[in-house]
């Protein structure tokens, strides 16, 4: 792509990313974090706005695209993966985030998440799990957990939650990160190494919903009990020992980098390519696909 | 000496039934001789049965005819459980197996005379010279070539083409196979000769299918990415891209379900590629909540619904025209989506090209309403000239705008210039979320009725597009016929047959089915005293569509029938005929004066 010129990386700050849309997010939301420590990571990668997708589906942080000054797209609920997927395979030179809620990622589009990872699209996909469904005002989650009681669950919830961490460790995620706006200097980190990553990055973010979320998912809350895997001595190549942690999901919150597999898999685009170039040259036309209907002696 | 000729086979499914289809229309073409050849199976992935009926002419046809003229049945109760789709009438000849110990005044057609009833040792001479059963499929195409005598060389080609990698013995008992059949033609010339007239001068045709060829049209009109899902019987369309869209430097995905197949498009028609999924029914019933984001988000992608049995899993193998209705009003919202629908398997290339180029221009979803029958079937058509076709691509900002970029810039046409990603200064927010000029999530009443004028509005020219509708007749005829997709292509037959009956009749075939163009058909209407509207479906889908934009003259009835119950040029004849009658009563009757 011609318009593929970026500037010299010194050159982009974290608000050459910030659009001029005012979040419609409540107050002291944690998706301001997620934002910011979104621009933060995409200037330190330093590519040009218009370089990046930014595909979302729907709920209260899939507005995020909007307020970047990237392409961005808020799609329908749970299906900003497969339209990113589109997006990716149709121009590989581009920088493609997707974001969503836990509700977006693990429940109505829950299905899409699976096949995202094991096709290794090189994209990065940021979760905001804040465990209820806010932007209906208050309903269980996929995350939320067994007992909660809440505006769809009066009595409480009789279901156990998803385990989003041991859930695309499972399915063969080769970079999975968990972050907090508690700690943005980290969740920072963890963005861009998601993307600086070649192949599927996922990474849960618990960013609490100040109105329909619980005391202790609050940042004040997070801080205390945080816990960042570079202090655990984590071995972030070790799978295994990423799994063991991430059974801990819901108890503990570890931050930082679970697992990144040493050896990155071949993406879905670099052998798509590698077919362009072996095939491409046997054709001199488009008109050529019409041979096959041809009758031959 | 024949000049149309209905030949239908039936067998089970490892009789290799469609292969000798395939075989003889190849061996026909290369002859020079048009033709149609349709398939049908049961629902068994193995076994089953399995049957092709093939109309053999010496002009181009666009539909494979009514009552066989040659009927053969490898065994009964497979070629019993296709009833009207191999029907059998006073004229048609029976060859059966005699292996099957069936006396020929004892076959298990009830009230039905056929012109002959001829038992032959289909699977004896199989085993005489194949060495086994397999061979009766080129038995019975011997027995083709000597009482058509049509394709005896080219038979034979094909067989040692085909066969020549399992070696030379196999070629060689294949080849007996055939010329044991070839041989008891001769020696046992059928009541009611069957010989094809010499076919028309000119050969070099291309043998097409509509799948396939939507496929192939969709590469020539530039489409880089295919998402999709396997379902019958749409796949092939999937199949061909899977091999073919790479060579172009496209790339085909097959989706984890039918949402993200169209998803995935979505994402590619954003990132400024033409893109294409295809299905039929259940998956059209999934992908709705992507054409209405294509929609809102004005988005340019084709969608292709090769209709089947509905509703639910309906019947997968065979075809049906009642998605119309569907394909016209399912997502919510007020909202306008172009609806193709090709008349003949030929027909999908110029379909498919619109398709895209309709898509680019309005930036909209476009669905093209294949079927089973158009899908799947073969057949001749002239050779196709890519060089002719005339592409469209969608309206990109000029570069002053990109200076201050207006994404969805309110214009006279409703049409906006759309960036990409990676276009400097294109950058906006696509969205589901009604939205500003610049895209700006908004719920103001103002700009959301704004928002539809121009999403609506756009679509206006289209309804002038007179070239996407098969007028024919004297204008002033009193009797209408209206027909669309592959039912069409009975209806254009059933037009010229009542035409040269002197039945005063004029003909209608939208290729646009939706938005439904008022003028067009108030025009067609204005002399219509009674009329005919003929669908495969049984609610009258077409019709009740009319009904909704059209003042549909009351003398309008209305042939249809749900799918895999055949519908003939004949019947429609008739049905004309009696329409006709009553027209001529009606004015017999009218007291003068008025």
């Amino acid at each position: 792509m011609s318009t593929l010129t970026a500037k010299p990386i010194e050159d982009y700050t974290a608000k050459d990313y910030k659009s001029d849309l005012k979040p419609i997010w409540c107050p002291g939301c944690g998706d301001f974090g997620v934002v910011q420590a979104i621009y933060r990571a995409l200037a330190n990668i330093g590519r040009a706005p218009h370089e990046i997708a930014f595909i979302s589906g729907i709920g209260c942080s899939s507005r995020i695209p909007g307020y970047t000054t990237a392409y961005g797209f808020n799609s329908v609920h749970g299906r900003a993966l497969p339209i990113a997927q589109g997006i990716k395979l149709a121009n590989p030179g581009l920088l493609v985030l997707c974001a969503g809620g836990d509700g977006d990622g693990f429940s109505i589009g829950g299905g899409h998440v699976a096949h995202a990872i094991r096709r290794n699209i090189d994209i990065t996909y940021i979760v905001m799990d804040n465990q209820i469904y806010g932007l209906t005002k208050g309903q269980l989650s996929p995350t939320s957990r067994r007992g909660l009681a809440t505006a769809s669950s009066a009595l409480g919830s009789m279901e156990a939650p998803v385990n989003p961490l041991l859930y695309v460790l499972g399915y063969g995620a080769e970079f999975v990160a968990q972050g907090t706006p508690a700690d943005m200097n980290g969740l920072a980190k963890v963005i861009e190494e998601g993307i600086r990553y070649p192949g599927f990055a996922f990474i849960n973010v618990q960013s609490p919903c100040v109105t329909y979320g619980q005391e202790d998912q609050m940042l004040k809350a997070q801080k205390a009990m945080m816990e960042p895997l570079d202090a655990l001595k984590h071995d972030s190549a070790d799978r295994l020992a990423a799994m063991d942690l991430a059974q801990a999901y819901g108890d503990k919150l570890y931050i930082g980098v679970l697992y990144r597999k040493p050896e990155p898999g071949p993406t879905f685009e670099y052998l798509a390519r590698q077919r362009h170039e072996a095939l491409m040259p046997t054709v001199k036309s488009r008109a050529d696909v019409l041979n096959v209907f041809r009758l031959k002696k | 000496m024949n000049r149309d000729l209905v030949i239908g086979m039936a067998g089970s499914g490892g009789d290799g039934i469609v292969s000798a289809g395939e075989s003889l229309l190849t061996a026909a073409a290369l002859e020079g001789y048009h033709g149609v050849l349709t398939k049908s199976f049961g629902p068994q992935i193995r076994g089953g049965e399995s049957s092709f009926r093939l109309r053999l002419c010496t002009q181009k046809v666009l539909n494979s005819g009514g009552s066989l003229d040659i009927a053969v049945a490898l065994n009964w109760e497979d070629f019993l459980k296709f009833g009207g789709e191999l029907p059998v009438g006073g004229q048609t000849t029976v060859i059966y197996d005699s292996n099957t110990n069936v006396a020929p005044d004892r076959i298990p057609l009830a009230g039905v005379a056929p012109a002959e009833v001829l038992p032959v040792p289909i699977e004896q001479m199989a085993r005489d010279t194949g060495g086994s059963d397999r061979a009766k499929n080129t038995v019975v195409l011997g027995l083709m070539s000597g009482w058509l005598g049509i394709g005896r060389d080219e038979m034979i080609a094909g067989i040692r083409k085909r066969l020549s990698k399992k070696g030379a013995e196999i070629v060689e008992r294949a080849e007996k196979a055939f010329h044991a059949g070839l041989q008891y033609a001769e020696q046992h010339p059928l009541k009611t000769n069957r010989l094809m007239a010499e076919p028309p001068a000119t050969v070099a045709k291309f043998v097409v299918d509509g799948n396939d060829l939507c496929a192939a049209a969709a590469i020539v009109a530039g489409c880089d990415f295919f998402g999709g899902y396997p379902i019958t019987p749409s796949s092939e369309i999937m199949h061909f891209l899977g091999r073919e869209i790479w060579k172009y430097g496209g790339t085909m995905l097959q989706a984890e379900d039918e949402i993200a197949g169209i998803g995935a498009v979505v994402g590619a028609s954003f990132a400024g590629k033409k893109a294409l999924t295809a299905t039929s029914g259940p998956g059209m019933s999934l992908k709705t909540e992507m054409l209405g984001l294509a929609s809102i988000a004005e988005l340019p992608l084709v969608c292709v619904d090769v209709q089947r049995g509905g509703p639910s899993t309906g019947i997968p193998t065979k075809g049906e025209q009642s998605d119309l209705l569907q394909a016209a009003f399912s997502a919510h919202g007020d909202v306008i989506r172009p609806v193709l629908a090709p008349v003949s398997a030929e027909d999908m290339f110029p379909i498919t090209i619109e398709a895209f180029n309709l898509a680019e221009h309005y930036q909209t979803p476009v669905i093209i309403l294949s079927d089973q029958e158009v899908g799947q079937r073969k057949e001749t058509a002239e050779p196709i000239d890519a060089s002719a076709v005339k592409l469209v691509e969608r309206l990109k900002p000029a570069e002053k705008e990109l200076e201050h970029y207006v994404r969805f810039r309110f214009t006279e046409s409703g049409i906006s210039p759309i960036s990409h990603p990676g276009m400097k200064g294109g950058n906006y927010l696509a969205s589901g979320i009604e939205h500003n000029e610049h895209g700006a999530p908004t719920a103001n009443g103002e700009m959301h009725s704004r928002m539809n004028e121009k999403r609506l509005k756009k679509f206006s020219p289209l309804k002038q597009r007179r070239d996407l509708f098969i007028i024919e007749g004297n204008a002033d005829a009193p009797l209408g016929l209206i027909s669309w997709g592959s039912v069409a292509g009975c209806a254009i037959e059933a037009f010229q047959l009542a035409t040269q009956k002197g039945l005063r009749v004029k003909l209608l075939v939208p290729r646009l089915l939706y938005p439904v163009s008022e003028q067009v058909y108030q025009e067609f209407f204005a002399s219509i005293k009674r009329g005919l509207v003929v669908e495969q479906n049984h609610q009258s889908q077409l019709f009740r569509l009319l009904r909704m934009f059209v003042d549909v003259p009351r003398g309008i009835e209305t042939l249809a029938k749900s799918g895999s119950n055949p519908i003939t040029p004949d019947e429609i004849v008739d049905r004309l005929r009696q329409i006709s009658l009553a027209l001529q009563r009606e004015k017999h009757h009218e007291p003068s004066g008025v």
